[in-house]
This record gives structure tokens, C-alpha cells and sequence, in this order.
């Protein structure tokens, strides 16, 4: 099981690069930074925050569908490389499902380091206007690539069906009921064969209900959809309470009754 | 409108930006795609600390060397090591890009920063960037009206987001010197950033024709700059400008024709770069900027960064500029360009 923190929202560069550092000294896998009034753009506060703090992931909620995929991806390119690889990009429809499947497939064919053709119902790169004289071009390419060879992309939202299908991870809500989640990564399973293997499989969760509440959610959700990803709201106290009470319990099948007894001092 | 201090007693590093970083891995200068956003950030760091006003990134898209197409990312990457520094864009494309998601992307990063973006626009000109994202070229000066007339909006709360940290947004430099870039500059009132190309007399007489029209901006230049002192390494630098200038004119569009298909008008351009460019001694460069001071520009976009030099070198270059130069034009700063 690995964990995003869930930096708070309207906080300033500061405090989501204090919550950044927490997850790094906790054991925390990364962050996620979500759209806001504050940040609109939040692939911005990724590339600032990758410059503070090193080697943890930072995962990116943003909209698909409406921004032109091209100019998306040359965001999401770049961004890549000033984290050194780091980028996990979370993706929901800004509008019609339909663009934002359209949108998914231009994305990731402009994230290859192949000179691409891309003719879709809304978006054809390159467009070859006429008006362009000089723009014919056949295949064009995006370059700089990104760091990593494939960025992760997940859906979320209204845009985790489309995701399943294409053999990506996908980031749950809190109250997406498990056997539903179970039975979309079963029918996933069976059209897809084995380029389902390996799609994360996150849901959002909460520490309200304080860290056993969680441990026993995480390993129901890992029965009953497969669930490998934990994404927490919170900051640096949330962070110590994953990497010390959360994160030790969730990463094998089952404990040994007497070490979990050990930490018990630890706990609270 | 966020202008330039106009103290005349400042050092006149206040007044200097330098650029530009495109982040590109070249076939004379290779490096890895990573490590040329790290050293981004480790020369911004040596630009905030030798005093320098600001760090310039630009744009353009498609291109064999990776010439970064975001530069609001990659100073988005600064903004998270400096603090002090602003960050500026000559140019950004205003016209290839949704100008919604644009000013979100500036606002973020104003905000993020502290208020340090300068943001720098212009029109662009290569056809195959304008129609990979669908846009046609000869409508550019209608996406850069329509960019100016939105993205205040957004700034301004109508679609729901926070104000930027800059009021009433981020400091707008309109790039270029064509007539309607003038009259964009006057109607907003926005600071201008002219071309590398433009003599001190001619930058005068332009300054001189819109302050009667009212524009009360700052006034900033972009000069190609070198500090050398041997004579050998002065023609040596003048060479690689040359070359380093023709390879990246090369893919862009003069006059309507692709430039490599145009070797005439190529030459002409690289003469008129390489002219204007203040490659010399210190006393050699501190007169061309001098001059151009006394026309009444109040920001010197320094472009030092031009792809001629290794890192060291180009290093070597900040520290020079930042040594050099302030004492040569100690009491420079007689007409200034800024409005506070």
C-alpha cells in the first residue's frame, strides 16, 4: 500500500511545502495537489514544490477536456522534468465525457518521444489549416519529453471509467462504494487481459475517524477493489500519524499479533 | 502597473534582467533534459544573490533541442528555490495558448512566486506551432487582443479565482516593435520589451513618439551581451553568436518564408543581430548600455545566456556582468524610464 498526502488546498507555498516535508520524513510516498481558487493551475505549485523538496512523488489534480490536450501535455512534459520524474497526474473531465476520453488518448500519445499524427472527433494534431502555408507537416512531435518513459495518469471522478478502460490507475472518492469499484476493475480485467496488470488503484480516504478506522478500511478496500493507493487529506500531523500508525499495518497481508502489541506504546 | 524603481541612486542591477533560459540540449551544447531545469535553478540562485533585477525564460514549441514550451513551469521552478528574484517571460506566446488557462497558469504563478512574475508577451511566428494547437498564424493578432482583454478578467475574480498577489495582475511587457505593438502598449499602458536589434537613437525617438501619446511605462531592452577582454576570445564569441544565432533563425519564418529557405534574409538578420550585439571589454559593453540608459530605457533584459558558452563559462559571465559593470555606469541612470 503507498499514501499521497492531500496538501490543503488554500494554503500558501509554504505550508504544502511543510506538508511535502512531513510526507518525506514520515514514509509518505508524496503529495497530492489539488486545483483551487488559490492555485487554478496546480501543475505550477508541482514544478515550485519540486524544487524544495526532493525525491517524494507529486501528483497533480487537473481538468481534461476543454485546454487543448497539446498545450496540456507540454505543461505536464515539462513539469515532469523539474520534479526529475517524480509527476503522478490525476485527471477528471472539465466538461462532455466524450472530449475528455479524446483528450486522454491525445495526452498520451503527445507524451511519447514519437513524431505523432492524432485525427480525433474534436482535436487533430497537426491541424494543417490551410491558412498555415508553412504548417503542413505530416507527423510533429512534443518535445522536451518527459522525464519519466510513461507519466502515471489516473482517473478520477467522472473520469475514472474512461481511465479503467484504457489500462490506467484510477483515484476513487471516499464514498465510491468498494463493490462497485471491485466489480469496474472485474469487468476492466476481462477486456483488457493482462494490460490491466499493474493499474493503481487509489481511493481517497480520511483519518477523521482516527488511524485503526483507517487500517481496517484500507484492508477492506484492498479485498474488495485491489486498492494499492491511499490518498489522505491533511498536513504534517496526518503524515507522522501514516508513516507511525497507518502505513506499518497495511503493507503485508497480515501482522504477527505480537509486533503489532510492541508498537502499541508507540500509538496515540 | 509594476515598473522598475526608478531611484536613481539604485544600483543599476535593479534594472537588469538576464536571459535567456530555454532549457535546450543543442548538437553543440548536449545535455540531459533534467539536469538543464537543475541548472536553471542553480543559475537563478547565483542571479538572486549577485543582485540581479530578474531571470528571463521564452517560448517556442517543436524543435529538435527541446526548447522549453512552458516557460511559466520552469519558473514556476524557480519561484520554489528564490526568493527575492523576479521571473519574466521574452516572451511568451499569448497568442498560441487558451487565454483562460493562461492567466490561471500566470495567476499561479504570481501567487506561488509572491508576486515576482513579469510577464512578457508576444505573437510568435512559426506556422507549425500555431497549427499543432489548431490556431492559424494570420489570427494571432486577434488571440493576443482577445488574451489582453482576458486575462484581466480572470485576474479580476470573474471566473472565480483568487487575486494574484500583483494588483491588478502580474506586470505585463508587450514584446516587439511593430506599430500595433505600440499601440497595444499605449492603450494598456503596459511596459514594453524591444528587440535585441534596435539602436540606442532609434529606441529614443520611439520612446520619445509614445510618451507624447500618453504611454508612461517602463521602457525595456533586450541586448545580446559578452564581457570578453582578450581580443581572440572577442572574435571567438562573435563567431559562436553567429552560428548559435543562425541555428535557431534558422526554423523561424522571415518575411513569410521559412528562414533556411531564405539565406538573403537569413544573413541580413544574423548582421543585424550580430551588430547589435555588446560583445567587447567591460568599458566596450558599459557604453553600448549606457547609451541605451541615456534613451530613456529603464530595464536591460541582458542576454547572456544565448547558447554560445558551456555552463562554467556562462557562470563565469553572471559574475562578470554583476562585478563589471555597476561601477562603469555609476550615474547612468540620468533619464529614467520609470513610472512608479
Amino acid at each position: 500500500m503507498r499514501f499521497l498526502l492531500e496538501a490543503p488546498v488554500d494554503g500558501d507555498l509554504d505550508e504544502i511545502t511543510a506538508a511535502a516535508r512531513a510526507a518525506h520524513a514520515n514514509g509518505v510516498d508524496g503529495v497530492l495537489i489539488r486545483r483551487s481558487r488559490w492555485s487554478p493551475d496546480p501543475l505550477v505549485v508541482v514544478a515550485a514544490v519540486a524544487a524544495r523538496v526532493a525525491e517524494i512523488r507529486i501528483a497533480a489534480e487537473i481538468e481534461l477536456g476543454e485546454q487543448h490536450p497539446f498545450e496540456v501535455a507540454e505543461n505536464v512534459a515539462v513539469t515532469d522534468l523539474t520534479t526529475g520524474g517524480r509527476l503522478i497526474l490525476v485527471v477528471r473531465p472539465a466538461g462532455a465525457l466524450g472530449d475528455y476520453a479524446e483528450a486522454l488518448d491525445l495526452l498520451r500519445t503527445a507524451l511519447t518521444p514519437r513524431p505523432f499524427r492524432f485525427e480525433g472527433a474534436r482535436w487533430r494534431v497537426p491541424a494543417n489549416l490551410p491558412e498555415n502555408e508553412f504548417g503542413q507537416e505530416r507527423l510533429v512531435r512534443l518535445t522536451p519529453a518527459p522525464a519519466q518513459p510513461s507519466v502515471p495518469v489516473w482517473g478520477t471522478g467522472a473520469g475514472r471509467g474512461p481511465a479503467l478502460e484504457r489500462g490506467l490507475g484510477h483515484l476513487a472518492d471516499e464514498d465510491d462504494p468498494a463493490d462497485e469499484l471491485g466489480a469496474a476493475h472485474a469487468r476492466a480485467a476481462s477486456s483488457l487481459g493482462p494490460a490491466a496488470i499493474g493499474a493503481p488503484r487509489a481511493r481517497r480516504e480520511t483519518l477523521g475517524d482516527g488511524p485503526e478506522a483507517l487500517v481496517a478500511r484500507l484492508l477492506a478496500g484492498r479485498e474488495q477493489f485491489g486498492q494499492d493507493w491511499a490518498v489522505v487529506a491533511g498536513g504534517g500531523d496526518e503524515a507522522a500519524v501514516i508513516g507511525r500508525q497507518v502505513r506499518p499495518r497495511v503493507q503485508l497481508e497480515h501482522l504477527h499479533p505480537s509486533l503489532v502489541a510492541l508498537w502499541e506504546p508507540d500509538a496515540g | 502597473m509594476t515598473t522598475v524603481s526608478a531611484e536613481r541612486d539604485a544600483s543599476v542591477l535593479s534594472r537588469m534582467g538576464l536571459g535567456l533560459w530555454t532549457v535546450r540540449s543543442m548538437a553543440q551544447w548536449p545535455r540531459h533534459a533534467v539536469g538543464g531545469f537543475s541548472e536553471l535553478v542553480d543559475d537563478a540562485l547565483l542571479a538572486e544573490e549577485l543582485g540581479f533585477h530578474s531571470i528571463w525564460s521564452a517560448e517556442h514549441r517543436m524543435w529538435y533541442d527541446g526548447w522549453c514550451p512552458s516557460p511559466l513551469l520552469a519558473l514556476a521552478h524557480v519561484a520554489g528555490a528564490t526568493r527575492r528574484l523576479r521571473l519574466g517571460t521574452a516572451v511568451l506566446l499569448a497568442s498560441q495558448h487558451d487565454p483562460i488557462s493562461l492567466a490561471r497558469t500566470a495567476a499561479t504563478l504570481d501567487r506561488v512566486s509572491g508576486g515576482r512574475l513579469d510577464l512578457g508577451i508576444g505573437l510568435g511566428h512559426r506556422d507549425v506551432e500555431f497549427d499543432a494547437l489548431g490556431l492559424r498564424r494570420d489570427r494571432r493578432g486577434r488571440m493576443m487582443d482577445r488574451a489582453l482583454e482576458l486575462m484581466p478578467r480572470v485576474w479580476g475574480g470573474e471566473y472565480g479565482d483568487a487575486p494574484p498577489i500583483q494588483a491588478p495582475g502580474p506586470a505585463l511587457w508587450m514584446g516587439g516593435m511593430a506599430p500595433r505593438v505600440l499601440e497595444r502598449a499605449v492603450a494598456g499602458n503596459y511596459n514594453l520589451l524591444l528587440p535585441q536589434t534596435l539602436s540606442a537613437g532609434r529606441i529614443g525617438a520611439l520612446i520619445e513618439d509614445i510618451r507624447a501619446r500618453g504611454w508612461s511605462a517602463t521602457a525595456g531592452v533586450m541586448r545580446d551581451l559578452w564581457i570578453e577582454d582578450d581580443p581572440a576570445r572577442v572574435e571567438e564569441m562573435r563567431r559562436r553568436l553567429e552560428r548559435g544565432f543562425t541555428e535557431e533563425a534558422g526554423w523561424w519564418v522571415l518575411q513569410g518564408h521559412p528562414a533556411f529557405d531564405a539565406p538573403e534574409l537569413l544573413a541580413r538578420q544574423l548582421h543585424r543581430v550580430s551588430d547589435a550585439a555588446l560583445i567587447g571589454s567591460a568599458d566596450d559593453v558599459a557604453a553600448g548600455l549606457r547609451a541605451l540608459l541615456e534613451a530613456g530605457v529603464g530595464f536591460l533584459c541582458l542576454r547572456i545566456n544565448i547558447d554560445i558558452a558551456d555552463h562554467a563559462e556562462l557562470r563565469e559571465q553572471m559574475h562578470r556582468v554583476a562585478g563589471q559593470l555597476p561601477p562603469r555606469l555609476a550615474g547612468a541612470l540620468v533619464t529614467s524610464g520609470a513610472r512608479g
